[in-house]
């Protein structure tokens, strides 16, 4: 049962980081590597290290995500500026 | 008969992870993908509580409620985005 759960998070996982790579939508590129960060937590708990996926958590899913849509939201409003 | 129990118990929420993640593959919008992680991310805590119980360790339930909280800020923080907010 616990392999089984380790091989599916392990394949939803790589498809994530596979859609983080080509997604042309940079807010669901984001989204995606949400996503892996939420998966590797579950595997780093399966592994018994759970400060590890405590800490994962907490950055990965937590201040990567804002920080990138932080990012997006500069980078789009330079855009605006230039093309006014 | 417990241990019957739990085991469905975790390939349901096995199920579920899989079921909300087609949807963040497919989903047409980026509304789509953050509700679909959403689900996922609250299934996610329950597969954790799960974990805790079927390996012994109460400690990580710690990390089901730190999980919880951070994930809430994250998709917050992405709802405000889609807003043109931030």
């Amino acid at each position: 049962m616990i392999l089984t759960i380790i091989i599916v998070l392990g394949i939803l996982m790589l498809a994530a980081a596979f859609m983080a790579l080509y997604l042309k939508d940079l807010l669901s590129a984001i989204i995606a590597s949400g996503a892996i960060s939420l998966m590797a937590s579950v595997i780093y708990i399966i592994l018994a290290a759970p400060d590890v996926a405590m800490t994962e958590a907490a950055i990965g899913s937590g201040l990567t995500t804002i920080v990138f849509l932080y990012a997006l939201h500069l980078v789009r409003k330079k855009q605006e500026d230039k093309h006014d | 008969m417990v241990e019957i129990i739990y085991n469905i118990a975790g390939i349901i929420a096995l199920a579920g992870i899989v079921i909300a993640f087609i949807r963040l593959l497919l989903g047409p919008t980026a509304a789509d993908r953050t509700v679909a992680l959403d689900a996922m991310t609250i299934i996610t805590i329950s597969l954790i509580a799960w974990l805790g119980y079927m390996l012994g360790r109460k400690i990580y339930l710690d990390v089901a409620m730190v999980y919880a909280l951070i994930s809430f800020i994250g998709v917050v923080a992405i709802a405000r985005y889609l807003e043109r907010g931030l």
